[in-house]
């Protein structure tokens, strides 16, 4: 159903509470001095909630082409948009007791997140070259003042550059690729371009500009999942930006730039049958894929291994998980979707939950050391708890939920006969249990270093803890509702 | 009510350790009271399983199934056969038995310490009960992080070291063996995870795999086990692993831990992939008997008491590895026997260590001479316990090893010679060992005026002695009870073997 | 009418001036000019397309792409701005305090 603009607006709910909101939080900012700082955050999450409940209840099982082909609205993207606002919600919960933010003025903060998490939104909905490149450099855009926020800090002034010279290059490649695209096809819309594609058959196009346009956009796409080789800003950014970004940086944008390569792939690049490749007959695309995930996974994690400095390990490691979560793009199937989906929301609990951990210890020892972490159990035990868990959860030992995420990775690529994969795969969880449990090392079974005084977590981040370990602890006996919400979100693509 | 008993008996550990977090942690009393009645309850409770266990029937008993995940075909299934009934049982023995040695000498982080160690317990009978592979595999990671702590934490000197080592060594193997099951999974039309399923379509020939196939997926899942048994080469973790564990790290390693590498070889590498099996059995009995001869010698000079019984154990596990791969009855018996053996010899032999370590702090063989006029009751059970892991005829060790030698001698006489030179190493290395600590003048001064056994000590020893001496005197008690699961197995396996030839 | 392959070459041509650009120039607002140059290459190419294909969403893009591009100088500006009060220098090899 295809939907004029004004029609659209009706469900359009969700992105505009969160514009709204956005621009309330810059009004209050500059004209409630004292009250900023407590409104500010409020609002913050209640437009979160607010867009949350328009995406999970209102725009329910709605299926529909918003202004006029824009936007898709479909299960796969409520998915998505759900996902991003809970990282959102989660992220903003964390960063209020940061002390790396309370040196600055935090009102834009808000703002900014408020814009990286529209952009994403939009992202995750996008069908239209437009739409997708706008939304993107809303998201990128937003990061990079994001990375650099704490404006006196080299580091985080460093990071940023670098960001913003690898996102503007990546995004400069992908745009010449959508050019291409246009070109052979006419059309900005992903189905538009399909069916192009298809009705002139492979044949119909110069094989050459074909596979330029597509190595150029999967650049793009490349650099916003922090996939080999699209990778070398990430370690830097994410151990240049202030802690809170960084955590939301390793998901959240990653998670949208996978809803879009997963749009992409399956919706402009495939069959209709969806189970075969519709473009480029020379180039065997799976093997592309597979090469770039185990590249991805192997790299991230064998250059984790000799870090020192845990937010620079959490880096890389998020990279290898972006070589998992690529294993699933590889098979064309829902099963192959349906794991990517669970992968990604096993990883936000994860992942926001170690690094919520490194931010509670840097605010009261300023240090991301590994060596600092020494002892720490005796100095806080449930942090040194939360922190096990969470380090367990994501080598993917069961019963932690990052198992299920593994697992259902390598359901869906043996299920293809894929086990040379599996078993790469399954290696690399191994080389990633050796950092892991480095971390646990240092805060368990090593000695302390002279430090005893118990470390403070405020009853707002233990709070939040708890919030993002039980998801870890017991999914893996209720995993039903995920598998279904999950299986129910794909089926877009698996019916293709 | 009796199909929950299983489920009891496993979470009843998990449960213990929940409520043990709600302690205070320096109540020390009231959390070794509250761990040692749990490991109590959950001995008792298990008693019943022994009792009720129908001898004559080979399939499971007290089965429950529950359905967990069914898009994938998970299920939560559990139950024991004559096989695992008695490894269940070795369990909730020893945790106790542990709980009661690490009492006094664990005097640091002591809630954590008893909680990890219930953890494992849940674990390890878990890996025994699961009868759906999913199942078993989470019980087989779980069991990892507890032992890994309780080594890194509690452990000696190296202790760092030695728990990353062994983390390491089983993630890898581990994880090989679930790309394994998935792979089975698939083969058998990805449906189900559920192990009796799967054995019963790969018996009525629904599933069918090639030579090839099942030797892959064959390898898969023995390498994880022989990491875990450890089999020479993968051996290299355990005396690591066992030197550096406190007594009761030891006690459950030796004891539990070694037999679930073992018991998954009997649980699913023979029975699912037959045709496989025959073909690798060569090498894995050549391996096997490698370790035998191979751990003896080490163990023979090795001046650290502790470090010689951990290479015993090389030695020891070889045995069973061979009964197990002479694919006879004599031999099945007899390695599952050796494996309730080795749990209560070797068990019991960590356990007299940690104690002498108690009173000492040293472990080093020349230290030590003439204990036995300083500690005369100490000295007793030291010697029946090490005559019974030597396999002295009327001990247990003996029977156990007796049928392996005999399964093994059925098919093939070359490996059962070398292996019986393993029994005369043995008796060497176990014997001199013994000689050098106990007899002779007291040549160390401040091994004069040592107190004896303590009550508790006793109370620790002398049920595993009286089980040994059971075990060597009436093993028809045990046998008869694996009798016809192990008959069942082989039969379904040579038969097996016999179509998969046409 | 000039063919439309007389474009796409020069667009061709600008791109790949502006990906060499960025890698051989060490002088941040170099850099931000290759990227310009970057985009403006799509710039062209999609108003090429546009016109050949007598499509006005091409041209539409276009626009779309200036003012992101402003915003991205913008930004840009504002970082080495940030960084030149840091570090009074604007080379990014000198932007080396993080490295594997």
């Amino acid at each position: 159903m295809l939907m004029d603009n004004l029609q659209s607006l009706r469900y359009f709910y969700p992105e505009l509470t969160l514009i709204v909101a956005m621009l309330v939080v810059v009004i209050v900012d500059i004209s409630f001095n004292r009250l900023r700082n407590v409104l500010n955050p409020l609002l913050t999450i209640a437009a979160l909630l607010i867009a949350a409940y328009f995406t999970a209840y209102v725009n329910h099982g709605q299926e529909a082409n918003l202004f006029l082909g824009m936007l898709a609205l479909d299960s796969f993207a409520q998915f998505f948009k759900l996902f991003l606002l809970l990282a959102a919600l989660l992220v903003v919960l964390g960063s209020l007791h940061s002390e790396e933010l309370l040196q600055v003025h935090q009102g834009e903060f808000f703002a900014l997140l408020l814009a990286v998490t529209l952009g994403m939104l939009l992202m995750a909905n996008s069908i239209n070259l437009a739409i997708l490149y706008l939304s993107l450099e809303l998201v990128s855009l937003t990061s990079y003042i994001m990375v650099g926020y704490l404006k006196g800090d080299r580091l985080s002034n460093e990071a940023s550059l670098k960001y913003i010279l690898f996102g503007a290059i990546s995004t400069g490649s992908m745009l010449y690729g959508f050019s291409l695209i246009y070109g052979m096809t006419g059309s900005l819309n992903l189905y538009t371009i399909r069916d192009a594609f298809l009705s002139q058959g492979v044949q119909g196009f110069d094989q050459f500009t074909i596979l330029l346009a597509l190595v150029l956009t999967l650049a793009g796409f490349g650099f916003k999942t922090a996939a080999v080789p699209f990778h070398f800003w990430c370690p830097d950014v994410y151990a240049g930006a202030p802690t809170p970004v960084t955590a939301f940086l390793s998901v959240a944008p990653k998670a949208a730039g996978f809803a879009i390569l997963v749009r992409f792939l399956f919706s402009g690049m495939t069959q209709t049958s969806g189970s075969e490749w519709g473009l480029v007959n020379g180039i065997n695309w799976p093997l592309v894929l597979i090469g770039i995930s185990v590249l991805t996974m192997t790299l991230g994690n064998i250059a984790a291994l000799t870090q020192n400095n845990l937010k620079r390990m959490l880096a890389y490691s998020s990279i290898a998980h972006a070589g998992y979560i690529l294993m699933g793009s590889v098979v064309l199937t829902g099963e192959g979707l349906k794991s990517m989906l669970i992968y990604m929301f096993v990883y936000l609990f994860m992942n926001l939950g170690a690094f919520l951990v490194v931010t509670i210890i840097y605010n009261s020892d300023r240090s991301f050391e590994i060596g600092d972490y020494h002892g720490m159990f005796k100095r806080a035990p449930f942090l040194t708890f939360a922190m096990g868990v969470f380090m367990l959860s994501l080598t993917g030992i069961p019963p932690f939920a990052g198992f299920l995420g593994k697992l259902y990775v390598f359901l869906a690529v043996i299920e293809k006969g894929l086990f040379w994969f599996a078993v790469v795969g399954t290696l690399n969880a191994a080389v990633a249990a050796f950092y892991y449990m480095r971390v646990i090392k240092a805060m368990v079974l090593e000695e302390g270093n002279g430090k005893t005084a118990p470390l403070h977590v405020s009853f707002l981040n233990q709070a939040l803890l708890v919030a993002l370990l039980i998801p870890n602890l017991i999914l893996v006996v209720f995993w039903n509702p995920i598998e279904r919400w999950t299986a129910s979100s794909v089926k877009l693509f698996s019916g293709l | 009510m009796e199909n929950v008993l299983l489920t009891i008996v496993t979470f009843l550990p998990l449960a213990g350790a929940t409520l043990l977090l709600a302690i205070r942690k320096d109540n020390l009393k009231a959390i070794r009271l509250l761990a040692l009645s749990t490991a109590t309850a959950t001995f008792l409770l298990s008693l019943p399983l022994f009792f009720h266990f129908e001898a004559s029937t080979p399939g499971m008993q007290f089965e429950q199934l529950v359905t967990w995940i069914p898009s994938i075909g998970v299920n939560y299934h559990v139950g024991i056969d004559g096989i695992s009934l008695f490894l269940v049982l070795l369990t909730t023995f020893l945790t106790p038995i542990t709980i009661l040695s690490s009492w006094n000498s664990i005097d640091r982080r002591v809630k954590e310490y008893f909680i990890f160690l219930l953890l494992l317990e849940t674990g390890m009978l878990g890996v025994f009960v699961a009868l759906d592979l999913f199942l078993f595999y989470v019980f087989w990671e779980v069991m990892l992080v507890p032992m890994y702590f309780l080594i890194g934490v509690w452990g000696g000197e190296r202790r760092i070291y030695a728990a990353v080592k062994f983390f390491l060594y089983t993630m890898t193997g581990s994880v090989l063996m679930l790309v394994a099951i998935i792979a089975l999974y698939f083969f058998n039309g990805g449906t189900t995870f559920d192990y009796l399923t799967i054995l019963s379509n790969v018996q009525t020939g629904k599933l069918i795999l090639t030579v090839t196939e099942q030797s892959w997926l064959f390898l898969a899942f023995f390498i994880a086990f022989a990491i875990k048994v450890p089999l020479f080469p993968f051996h290299t973790w355990l005396p690591d692993a066992h030197v550096e564990a406190p007594t009761a790290g030891s006690v459950i390693l030796a004891g539990v831990l070694l037999k679930m590498g073992t018991y998954g070889m009997v649980r699913f590498c023979l029975p699912l992939f037959s045709e496989a099996t025959l073909e690798w059995t060569p090498w894995i009995n050549g391996l096997a008997v490698v370790g035998i001869i191979y751990g003896a010698l080490v163990a023979m000079v090795q001046t650290d008491i502790k470090r010689l019984v951990a290479y015993s154990s090389v030695s020891h596990l070889g045995f069973v590895v061979l009964g197990i791969f002479a694919v006879n009855q004599q031999g099945m018996e007899g390695a599952i026997y050796q494996m309730l053996n080795h749990g209560i010899s070797t068990g019991a032999l960590f356990l007299i260590v940690g104690m002498i370590y108690d009173r000492r702090h040293t472990r080093l063989i020349q230290e030590f001479g003439g204990l036995a006029t300083s500690l005369p009751v100490f000295s007793t059970f030291f010697m029946i316990v090490t005559l019974s892991s030597i396999g002295l005829p009327l001990l247990n060790g003996f029977v156990g090893e007796f049928l392996v030698l005999l399964g093994a001698f059925k098919a093939n006489v070359t490996y059962t010679v070398f292996a019986t030179s393993g029994i005369i190493l043995s008796a060497v290395y176990m014997l001199w060992m013994y000689q050098r600590v106990v007899f002779g003048e007291v040549t160390n001064e401040r091994n004069k005026g040592l107190p004896d056994l303590s009550l508790r000590e006793k109370f620790i020893l002398v049920p595993m002695t009286l089980l040994i001496i059971w075990m060597g005197v009436y093993s028809q008690t045990f046998l008869r009870k694996m009798d016809s699961s192990v008959s069942q197995l082989l039969s379904r396996f040579q038969s097996t073997a016999v179509v998969l030839k046409k | 009418m000039i063919p439309i392959s007389y474009y796409l070459l020069l667009s061709a041509i600008l791109f790949s001036i502006g990906v060499f650009g960025t890698m051989i120039k060490r002088n941040m607002v170099t850099i931000f000019m290759c990227i310009e140059l970057m985009l403006n290459a799509v710039n062209l190419s999609f108003v090429a397309f546009a016109r050949y294909h007598s499509l006005i969403d091409g041209q539409v893009f276009v626009f779309f792409v200036m003012a992101v591009a402003a915003a991205e100088a913008a930004v840009g500006l504002g970082i080495i701005v940030a960084l030149f009060r840091n570090r009074q220098t604007l080379n990014v090899d000198e932007a080396d305090l993080m490295k594997w």
